[in-house]
């Protein structure tokens, strides 16, 4: 296209946006509002994400070791587990600290353990994974491959909770993409109804730069310019309402504290979660523009010709 | 620079607004196109810049069928081609200025050159102090020179005129004429589509008629005779 081309349908879009400035306003309005929910959702998730990765954090695998094991079988099963690509970190809890500590978890009901021998809890070893091995399949296959080592009379691991964690990562997943179609698919024909009324509003425009000999792309090019500038304005608005609603909501939990004191530090969306909400608004507001503008003019073609 | 040859067309279901129409003609002839309301002119003249396609028959234009150009070509094809209407379709929301100088922007002149151009234009047509009035601040003659003003701004080839004259005075219907036969005298060919029979006597020049969608001599008479029909 030439320079001047260019400058004409700039030119064309400034005005448009001066003398549509509410028709605008109304399509950034509906993108903002859907993509405000979509961002909406993008930011539970974030946080959802965080929450379950710090509890995922404290999972542990828990090996019971064998009463008989002498002290260097110990220090060598450590030693060996150690060295697992999967392991992060390896403690060792002896049958006194067991005892000591399943005491303190008794509190007042600790009378309980009187009379008991105190071999009767078995030393064990915790260890955390890497962050990388935490998912269920190979903490599953971690488990069953220390099974296998000697002096290691049994192995726990919260196989249920990981289990529950992994569904719930899967339905967020599924939620997110069902609800950003849904979202998507609405807003598309939001944005083309309101673009096909700003369309009638110019049709007289449309008309004459076609009996004029002006071509196909340069009479398209302003409405899908329009579009883009109505995505991205819908898209900054969406951030900014979502900016004021996360400042509220952190600020209300910080006031409520205890119960929600875990939840004090949310995190906002990062830039690549920011550029995707604009760059959706922005391809939405193109495309919707220039799927209504084609089928438009098409309709209109075929009506004026009495095909 | 036109040529058609047995064109027709018909509208859903089944009317027939245009049977066997040939004719021809040669680059820079003025010509009238007469025939009563509904006798197929303005079809015709919607043919030949292709806003409708014909049912059958061929048209050509500077050697072109218009039938078989795509898009592009439609929009090439006008570039050629200064239309007037009887209505003028300017824009409302535009000075005349600058609905003049629209049609050579979309062409790719750079602003300043269309209007000046445009302004040149409107000043050669009688509207020196009117060129930065709203449409419809002028009068219906001043609109009519605006619109003349745009289809010239290209120096098209051909012209054409679907009753330029229909909403005017007789002074001013006089004065758009002149300035028609102005732009065939600058070398374009120009096609006038007017049911005004006291024009027509005026200018004496060839006349093409309609009646019914038929081609007609000027006492009514079928000039041929289509067996489709």
């Amino acid at each position: 296209m030439k320079l001047s081309l260019i400058g004409f349908v700039l030119r064309r879009v400034r005005s448009s946006l001066r003398q549509l400035l509410w028709s605008h306003l109304l399509t950034a309005g509906i993108m903002a509002m859907t993509l405000f929910v979509f961002g909406g959702f993008m930011l539970l998730e974030t946080n959802l994400r965080k929450l379950l990765k710090s509890w995922g954090d404290q999972i542990q695998i828990t090996a019971y070791l064998s009463n008989d094991l002498a002290a260097a079988d110990v220090t060598g099963l450590i030693e060996r587990v150690q060295v697992m690509p999967e392991v992060e970190r390896v403690r060792h809890t002896g049958q006194e600290q067991a005892w000591r500590d399943f005491q303190a978890a008794l509190g007042s009901q600790s009378g309980l353990l009187d009379g008991l021998p105190r071999a009767v809890l078995p030393a064990s070893i915790d260890i955390s994974l890497r962050p990388s091995h935490r998912d269920g399949p190979v903490v599953e296959q971690f488990a069953a491959r220390l099974k296998r080592e000697n002096g290691v009379a049994s192995v726990e691991y919260p196989q249920e909770w990981m289990e529950r964690l992994g569904l719930i990562v899967l339905v967020l997943e599924w939620i997110k993409w069902i609800l950003a179609g849904v979202l998507f698919i609405a807003t598309f024909f939001t944005v083309g109804s309101t673009i096909k009324l700003a369309i009638l509003s110019r049709q007289d425009e449309v008309e004459i730069m076609q009996l004029i000999g002006a071509s196909e792309e340069l009479i398209q090019a302003p409405f899908v310019i329009e579009g883009m500038i109505q995505g991205l304005a819908g898209g900054a608005l969406a951030i900014a309402g979502l900016g004021v609603v996360f400042g509220l909501l952190q600020a209300e939990l910080a006031r409520m504290g205890g119960l929600f004191a875990p939840l004090d530090e949310l995190s906002f969306l990062n830039l690549a979660s920011l550029g995707l909400l604009l760059g959706t608004g922005w391809l939405l507001g193109a495309v919707g523009s220039l799927v209504s503008l084609r089928r438009f003019l098409r309709t209109w073609h075929a009506s004026s010709t009495g095909a | 620079m036109i040529q058609l040859f047995h064109v027709g067309k018909t509208y859903p279901p089944n009317y027939r607004a245009l049977t066997g129409i040939s004719f021809e003609i040669p680059a820079g002839e003025f010509v009238f196109l007469v025939g009563a309301s509904g006798a197929g002119k303005s079809t015709l003249l919607k043919l030949l810049f292709r806003e409708e396609e014909p049912s059958t028959g061929q048209i050509l234009i500077a050697g072109k069928n218009v039938a078989r150009l795509n898009r592009r070509g439609v929009a090439r094809l006008r570039r050629t081609i200064g239309l007037v209407f009887q209505e003028c379709k300017l824009l409302a929301s535009l000075t005349a200025l600058q609905n003049v100088a629209l049609a050579a922007e979309v062409l790719g002149v750079s602003p300043r050159v269309s209007r000046i151009k445009a302004y040149q234009l409107l000043r050669d047509l009688g509207l020196r102090d009117r060129y930065d009035e709203m449409p419809l601040t002028l009068s219906a003659g001043e609109r009519q020179r605006v619109a003349i003003a745009r289809a010239l701004i290209n120096e098209p080839t051909l012209v054409l005129a679907d009753e330029p004259t229909g909403n005017l005075d007789a002074d001013t219907a006089d004065e758009i004429m002149r300035l028609l036969v102005r732009v065939r005298d600058r070398g374009a060919t120009v096609l006038i589509a007017t049911h005004d029979s006291g024009i027509i006597e005026r200018y004496g020049t060839r006349v093409i008629s309609l009646q019914r969608g038929v081609l007609v001599d000027r006492v009514g008479e079928p000039l041929a005779r289509d067996d489709s029909r």
